[in-house]
């Protein structure tokens, strides 16, 4: 056989598979624009001391890195960060767990009512929630403190409170987020044959043996993914919340390392420093994201 | 240029597994060719490779005479009807069966004419408009069936085409076929793993067992003359008994017993002697009575599993076990009883390599042409 | 599944509780904005606006150019959204019905970029916009949030449950991918583009971060960034005022949620991870 015809084979084969990369161009081109060049560019920016404005960027090293990394101010953040992180990992992933469960396997009525309720929060807009949640949780003149006054409750001034208000801004968020989490749950339960369920009913297995051995590990996979988007995108939805509400006050009591990186590039103008932190945001997102495989790997290693 | 198709030394693999073997083999213009294999034998590989669904590895494909094995599906002058019949779940009946004719241009008058006669032939008149969802899953095969037809390709592709249907349907849906066969006369191509589809409807029957051609013959001849020990065993029902024998001087030996061979297979195995050979029998060949029988070899009754029609009586003897069948239903557990091959129907297998040692020269019902066995059908 | 009464009327207690917790503050916005402020001040816990009136929308139709403002947030989220469901469509069809060098590894990149926070990006696209000289433009606002792998990754989602036998029969006619895609798979995926389509719409109408980073004037503002100006810890003299910007910024999504919602969680419901 000529080579001739070798060659034309071949070039016909990657004709086809031409067309693939073709439709493959715009979103190439728009990923490579709009996420790639930044990414790669933020890091370069870790490395300079810039104020966004002054034409010229002075390459300072390391600094930024030691500067934020030695600054108590970042481990506070930090602190915050992870406060937030297990208080809407609770709220929206161990909740929601639950709810989808009880309601997919446990209820015979009310089901669609209960989807379409508990999804319609995440159509809104976070600021919405934010200011609505705001005159609701008002300490002295909102209706839940009006209730609580009659059973001679008080609510702590949130606003003012460390720790309170990371505990309010997560409320906020997860108003938002835990629709779509606990619709992406139910889904996965709602997937795992009915037989399997039934037999254990008939083996008398009790409600929450059949959540923890059977419908957990069989939805695993759904789990797995809400646990991650949990951390990894409530976490910069609290950032709405943060900016409208309180600016990551009262003195930084409730900024993140996603507030605080916006806070440091577009209110202080330090970009060297907003791009380190948000290095470090990302390789912290990266370190739970293995951390996480390498459990769950181990976990199915030891089920099968 | 004929309408044939050629496998020269064809071979597929995905990776390291070789789902397809050197494969040689023509098929004619206007047969009908039937893969018929268990499942994962490659047979489907086959045929997605004629229909340039899969690459092929190594090797060439020819059809009409010109090499294929770059030659995109839509050239090629195929039409397929799929397992799952791959009806366009969105479109009507007509609209799914006509879909194709659209995107090859044809003229409308043309389009419309052939429509006409296929739902005239394959009987969907009336439901023109209808989703596929609302068809029965006989209407749904005879759809597929005509969005096949109406391309009036050169070659008709068939992948277990029949498996969904319940066993009446599958009947007359096999009389459909043939006489969209007649009508058109397509070189038809058909994947099936259910050997009575593959005897009642095949030309030729090509066997495949793990990605290699085990048999290439008409329906009788896999039947009466199969080639190997999986020939053997694969087609008929209840499986062919094979056993583990020696031949010598016209005699076969099976441990302690032995039963003499008709003259023409002495005279087949040419006055020779071989040691540890296989010698295969088909249940339906074997004669069984209580008492002595000439040629007969004696066994104990082990076990009997009654089918209304016949029974299946199985036997051990010499250490063996067998099969037979019987009519008479009168057969105790743990009897003894003598069973007779018979002579013309057996056949030797070399051990080492199961194949066939050859049968003795032409008998009748193998001389049937294929227009004969049309008739049949 | 049978328990008993008492368990399952404690678990209907407690979902109620849930749901009255999630859809109480849209019902009390409602109420509030058509309350006069001095009766929204003294009869907080009071929902229906007995003295129901519109001066509120009045007072925010004279403070704000809301028309403008609405018409920016559905330009922009109408043309994010045809953009992000068209590219991802396109991609998707590519990983789907492809083969070709690379795909596996150029499929797990572009999902990845799912988990980057957006601070990561945040600097240099907002000096990307910036040179473009598209600050304070609708367009500064719709760029940077066209990077989104989600619906490359539901779409491709419910591709892969269409029978690859369907595209397989329309090859063996010689059909082009042009008129596959036309023709066969988008009508079969147009429940799951329809609905990720509301999505993406929505996600962009409620967007904050970058219509904050990007726009400057009033003129420009989109619903989310003009309620940010009513927000006051204290509730503040334009409360009510407030509330009314919250409807007409809720009244687009919760429409389409409530038309659409069927098709909707039946989408997020089929599709499914992994």
């Amino acid at each position: 056989m000529s080579t001739l015809i070798l060659v034309r084979e071949k070039l016909h084969i990657n004709k086809e598979n031409a067309l693939g990369y073709i439709l493959l161009i715009p979103s190439i081109v728009i990923f490579a624009v709009f996420t790639f060049w930044p990414l790669f560019y933020t890091v370069y920016l870790s490395f300079f001391d810039w104020n966004m404005i002054s034409p010229s960027k002075e390459f300072v090293g390391l600094r930024n890195y030691f500067d934020v990394l030695t600054d108590p101010r970042t481990y506070q953040i930090l602190g915050n960060t992870f406060l937030y992180i297990v208080l809407l990992l609770v709220i929206n992933c161990v909740v929601p767990y639950i709810f989808a469960f009880v309601i997919d396997v446990v209820l015979t009525r009310l089901k669609g009512f209960y989807k379409s309720a508990m999804f319609l929060p995440a159509f809104i807009s976070l600021v919405v929630g934010s200011i609505l949640f705001t005159w609701i949780l008002n300490p002295v003149s909102g209706p839940l403190a009006i209730i609580f006054g009659w059973v001679g409750l008080e609510i702590p001034n949130w606003t003012k409170t460390e720790g309170w208000i990371i505990v309010v801004l997560s409320i906020i968020t997860s108003w938002k987020v835990f629709g779509y989490n606990f619709i992406l749950l139910y889904a996965s339960i709602n997937g795992i044959s009915r037989e399997i369920i039934e037999n254990a009913r008939m083996d008398n297995i009790p409600l929450w043996r059949i959540f923890l051995q059977i419908i957990l590990p069989m939805s695993s996979a759904t789990g797995i993914y809400v646990f991650i988007i949990t951390i990894v995108q409530s976490l910069q939805y609290v950032f709405t919340p943060v900016k409208v509400v309180s600016q990551g006050g009262p003195d930084y009591a409730s900024s993140n390392l996603i507030y605080h990186a916006y806070h440091e590039a577009f209110v202080v103008f330090r970009t060297g420093h907003s791009a380190t932190i948000s290095i470090i945001t990302m390789a912290l997102f990266l370190l739970l994201l293995f951390l996480e495989f390498k459990f769950v790997e181990r976990r199915i290693y030891y089920e099968n | 240029m004929k309408k044939e198709i050629q496998f020269e030394h064809v071979k597929k693999s995905y990776g390291d597994t070789e789902v397809v073997k050197d494969l040689n083999f023509t098929i004619k213009e206007g047969e009908r060719l039937i893969l018929l294999g268990p499942s994962g034998c490659g047979k489907s590989t086959i045929l997605r490779m004629i229909a340039g669904l899969e690459n092929i590895t190594d090797g060439n494909l020819y059809m009409n005479g010109e090499k294929m094995n770059h030659v995109p599906s839509g050239l090629r002058n195929v039409s397929m009807v799929f397992q799952n019949y791959a009806l366009y779940p969105h479109m009507t009946v007509k609209q799914n069966i006509v879909y194709g004719l659209k995107v090859q241009k044809l003229p409308k008058q043309e389009m419309e004419n052939r429509l006409n006669s296929v739902m005239e032939i394959l009987q969907l008149r009336g439901l023109e408009d209808r989703l596929p969802k609302s068809l029965s899953g006989g209407q749904r095969q005879r759809v597929a069936l005509a969005r096949a037809t109406v391309k009036r390709s050169d070659f008709f592709l068939l992948d277990e085409p029949l498996s969904n249907l319940d066993a009446q349907l599958r009947e007359s849906a096999r009389k459909e076929l043939v006489k969209i066969h007649e009508m058109f006369n397509q070189t038809i191509v058909y994947v099936t793993h259910d050997q009575i589809e593959a005897m009642t409807f095949a030309d030729r029957i090509a066997l495949m067992y793990n990605g290699e051609l085990q048999m290439l013959d008409t329906p009788d001849n896999v039947y009466h003359r199969p080639a190997n020990v999986f020939t053997a065993k694969f087609i008929g029902s209840p499986s062919a008994n094979i056993l583990e024998a020696d031949y010598r001087n016209g005699w076969v030996h099976t441990g302690n017993q032995a039963f003499e061979v008709n003259d023409s297979w002495k005279e087949h195995m040419n006055k020779q002697s071989f040691d540890d050979i296989l010698f295969g029998i088909r249940p339906e060949h074997l004669e069984l009575s209580t008492s002595p029988m000439s040629n007969g070899l004696e066994g104990r009754i082990k076990y009997i599993e009654n089918l209304g029609k016949s029974c299946s009586i199985y036997l051990e003897a010499d250490g063996q076990e067998m099969i037979a069948v019987s009519e008479n239903g009168s057969w105790k557990q743990g009897q003894s009883v003598y069973v007779r091959p018979q002579s013309d129907r057996i056949h030797f297998f070399n051990k080492a390599t199961e194949k066939s040692l050859g049968h003795p020269a032409e008998r009748t019902e193998t001389n049937q042409t294929i227009e004969e066995r049309r008739v049949l059908v | 599944m049978k328990i008993n009464r008492t368990a399952e009327v404690t678990w209907h207690i407690i979902f109620f509780a849930a749901v009255i917790l999630l859809i109480f503050p849209i019902v009390y916005a409602l109420g509030m904005s058509f309350k006069p402020l001095e009766d929204a001040y003294n009869n907080v816990l009071n929902i229906v606006p007995f003295q129901s009136t519109l001066e509120n929308y009045i007072t925010l139709f004279d403070t704000l150019p809301v028309l403008r403002i609405t018409l920016n947030t559905f330009v922009i989220a109408t043309v994010a959204t045809i953009f992000k469901v068209v590219t991802a469509f396109l991609a998707a069809y590519a990983f789907v019905y492809f083969d070709f060098r690379g795909k596996n590894i150029l499929y797990f990149v572009l999902i990845s970029t799912i988990f980057i926070p957006f601070t990561v990006t945040m600097i240099p696209n907002y000096l990307i916009v910036s040179e473009m000289g598209l600050l304070d433009t609708v367009w500064g606002v719709i760029l940077p949030q066209l990077a989104d792998a989600v619906g490359i990754f539901l779409i491709r989602q419910s591709m892969k449950n269409i029978p690859l036998s369907l595209i397989e029969v329309a090859r063996l006619d010689n059909t082009g991918h042009w008129k596959i895609m036309k023709d066969i798979v988008l009508p079969l995926v147009r429940p799951a583009v329809t609905s990720i389509g509301i999505w993406f719409f929505i996600s962009t109408w409620n967007e904050f971060v970058w219509p904050v980073l990007i726009m400057k004037t009033t003129d420009n503002y989109t619903l989310p960034l003009a309620l940010q100006m009513f927000i006051s810890v204290e509730g503040g003299t334009n409360f009510t005022v407030a509330m009314a910007v919250s409807v007409v910024t809720m009244i687009v999504p919760l429409a389409l949620y409530l038309t659409f919602q069927k098709y909707i969680i039946g989408t997020f419901t089929s599709s499914g991870i992994k």
